[in-house]
């Protein structure tokens, strides 16, 4: 299934004008596109972040769907309570939890872990742009190795926990991981996401020029080049099997890869990375491909 | 109506069955843990229709229970100490949210150190949030509370969340005589749910986004309002309880009184131990000494009218409380010293963590009283426990 641009801008505008966005955000444009894959019957459950501050202060609001705010560590479950709410009443609707990556990989991880492992009618969307930008700019435990947050000046000392593959583990129905980069490949992973019952997880990278320090007009273009590093990956699991999508095909090869350099350079974040770093960099990369082509 | 003799957790459980609650979010935590099972037992066997969402926290089962009352259905959530700690943070979520939610706390210690035993430190404690808090003295009126809790809950001029308390393994797990209503008579008594907002796709409303100060502070004053101005709601559907369901205790204030009348003395205290005090007022009637006892069946709303039509006038007042606001005294002792005037009030802090405080306790304290203790607070060991060897860090040092 490929859509054709004019197929997408058909479709639900998510997102009305005046966000409280800053500009070039990700996450601004990762909910736009959520409208298009999903259409207007969607509740959106925000866990506290940067997407409780885009959508603009009460009484005005920027999210064209039914929107409930929520606590850090409590979206899985008010979504999992909205969901079978709606079920009970005959209704069908896609609830949607839409998290950071603080939400997800630190302090809501429980709940996740819990609705997942229920097997919860609900989407998950994490928007990940590797650190608690909402509050500054922290490191969070999806910020990668190497990379200098407010938390840690030096670069941070461990690799990224990889959520996607931890939502693998836990057999859920649908795994899928996104790039605001790439809006056809997302929307579609939307659409497949809601023909599928039971818990679905997307994950889609969303970097952000202020915390990862590049002009606010390169959003989408560093977020193509961390995919053409194979710095993220972009693949759906269902079935039990991982299908690699064709923007990162050349990433299955390590000959055909591009230089991990080529994406760090182009950020602020990574301006003290020693080649040590690098190279552990690499590593993660050489095995995380390693595990997705024994998934293949 | 049929008369049973059950634990006041099934009375809970009971109570849950007959409001047809939508959804019910679980997690164990003693001694709250047999309503929950009761219910999927209930639920098991085919006879309640109520969803059970098994979370993995209470945090969660706050959440599950917020999300399907968002949704518009009728949600049931119970939990203990350091389950309701736990999840605080949503407690006051719901209440910020003005939804009709009921929570069920069957109140124990707080840790450290461990205590699984009966205080009400954990219920007193959620005073602030915004809940509408009752507080059974026995599983009937768990029972009955938790019914018309619903009731409160979605009377369209509340539109708050009701928690009602009850005494963690006194209540919780003895087993009494309890009146079971009908469920003809609870589907005349309780509406189908009211509610101010559902999240629906049909008709997009946003909630909990960024609020300007003066918005907040705006939406904090119409929870006060609300609840000061449920006092008389709570008395109206009490009456009518009393009118639809059953007549046999009587719901028409928000406290409840015994042989205050014509009293010189009164004590005042909350939930279980109610019995046992009002038996040593009768041994102390008999030796002359009128004393009677004001029993607070609703911390929140606080009716300052029932508090001082009943106490002021009074010689002098004893609060008996189970928990404690460190450095201050009992949270009864400061609501009720804090409303009536010209009267010399007393607190007893007893109980806590399952101490045992019983009949001849009461009528040794209570008889100190009459004579005239010196202490504002005082914490009351009874013998066994006094002598109990406890280091504390200062005796360490
Ligand atoms: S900090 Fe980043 S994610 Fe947050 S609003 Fe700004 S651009 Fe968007």
């Amino acid at each position: 299934m490929t859509l054709g641009l004019r197929e997408i801008l058909n479709k639900h505008n998510s997102l009305i004008s005046g966000t409280a966005a800053c500009p070039g955000c990700p996450e601004n444009m990762a909910m736009r596109m959520l409208g298009m894959g999903l259409g207007k019957d969607t509740v959106v459950v925000v866990v506290a972040g940067c997407s409780s501050i885009i959508q603009g202060n009460a009484p005005y609001n920027s999210y064209n769907l039914p929107v409930v705010n929520i606590a850090f560590a409590a979206g899985p479950a008010a979504a999992s309570g909205l969901a079978r709410a709606y079920k009970q009443k005959g209704k069908d609707v896609n609830v949607v939890v839409w998290a950071g990556d603080g939400g997800t990989a630190d302090i809501g991880f429980a709940s996740l872990s819990g609705a997942a492992e229920r097997n919860e009618d609900i989407i998950y969307v994490c928007v990940d742009n590797e650190a608690y930008m909402n509050s500054g700019g922290q490191r969070s435990g999806s910020t990668p190795l190497g990379a200098i947050t407010s938390t840690t000046p030096e670069g941070k000392k461990e690799n990224k926990k990889n959520l996607p593959f931890l939502m693998v583990s836990h057999n859920v129905p649908y795994v899928a991981t996104a790039s605001v980069g790439y809006p056809h490949d997302y929307i579609q992973k939307l659409k497949r996401a809601k023909e599928i019952d039971g818990f679905r997880y997307i994950h889609v990278l969303t970097p952000d020029p202020y915390g990862w320090l590049f002009d606010p007009s390169r959003t989408a273009e560093i977020a193509k080049l961390a995919v053409q590093t194979c710095y993220w990956p972009l693949f759906e699991y269902y079935n039990g099997k991982i299908t690699v999508s064709q923007e990162c095909l050349h990433c299955l090869d390590k000959r055909t890869r591009r230089p991990i350099k080529d994406f760090l350079s182009v950020q602020g974040r990574f301006k003290r990375v020693k080649e040590d770093d690098i190279a552990k960099l690499e590593k993660y990369i050489d095995d995380m491909w390693e595990k997705i082509k024994e998934l293949m | 109506m049929i008369r049973k003799i059950i634990s006041g957790n099934e009375a809970v459980a009971t109570a849950v069955k007959l409001a047809r609650v939508g959804l019910t979010g679980i997690y164990p935590i003693t001694p709250q843990t047999s309503i929950i099972e009761k219910l999927a037992e209930m639920k098991a066997q085919g006879e309640i229709q109520t969803e059970i969402v098994r979370v993995e926290s209470e945090h969660s089962a706050m959440a599950a229970t917020y999300g399907a009352a968002l949704a518009g259905i009728r949600a049931f959530t119970a939990t203990a100490s350091q389950g309701l700690l736990y999840m605080h943070e949503m407690v006051w979520w719901v209440a910020g949210s003005r939804v009709p939610v009921v929570m069920v706390v069957g109140t124990r210690a707080v840790g450290a150190p461990w205590n699984i035993w009966n205080e009400h430190t954990d219920f007193t404690s959620e005073r602030d949030s915004g809940w509408i808090m009752a507080f059974a003295s026995n599983p009937q009126e768990a029972l009955d509370l938790t019914i018309q809790a619903f009731r409160i809950s979605e009377d369209e001029r509340v539109f708050l969340p009701v928690m009602v308390g009850m005494d963690g393994f006194i209540l919780s797990h003895t087993k009494t005589n309890v009146l079971i209503p009908d469920q003809e008579q609870i589907d005349d008594y309780l509406p189908p749910r009211r509610q101010p907002y559902v999240i629906d796709p049909e008709d997009p409303v946003e909630i909990g986004n960024m609020f300007p100060p003066e918005g907040y502070m705006k939406l904090r004053e119409s929870i006060h309002l609300a609840l000061k101005n449920s006092e008389d709601i709570i008395r109206q559907h009490g009456r009518e309880y009393n009118k639809k369901v059953s007549p046999m205790i009587d719901y028409s204030t928000l406290n409840s009184s015994y042989r205050l009348e014509d009293a010189d003395y009164a004590v005042v205290l909350m939930g279980a131990w109610a019995g046992d005090a009002m038996e040593a007022i009768d041994v102390l009637r008999e030796k002359g000494i009128k004393i009677g006892m004001l029993r607070v069946r609703y911390l929140r709303p606080w009716s300052e009218k029932e508090i001082r039509e009943n106490l002021e006038g009074k010689k002098g007042v004893l609060v008996l409380d189970r928990s404690t606001s460190f450095g201050r005294g009992g949270p009864l002792y400061i609501e009720v010293k804090s409303t009536i005037r010209d009267t010399e009030v007393k607190d007893i802090v007893t109980g806590l963590g399952g101490v045992t405080v019983g009949k001849s306790d009461m009528i040794y304290l209570f008889s100190k009283f009459v004579e005239g203790i010196k202490e504002d607070v005082t914490w009351y060991y009874p013998k066994e426990v006094g002598k109990l060897d406890v280091r504390t860090p200062r005796d360490i040092e």
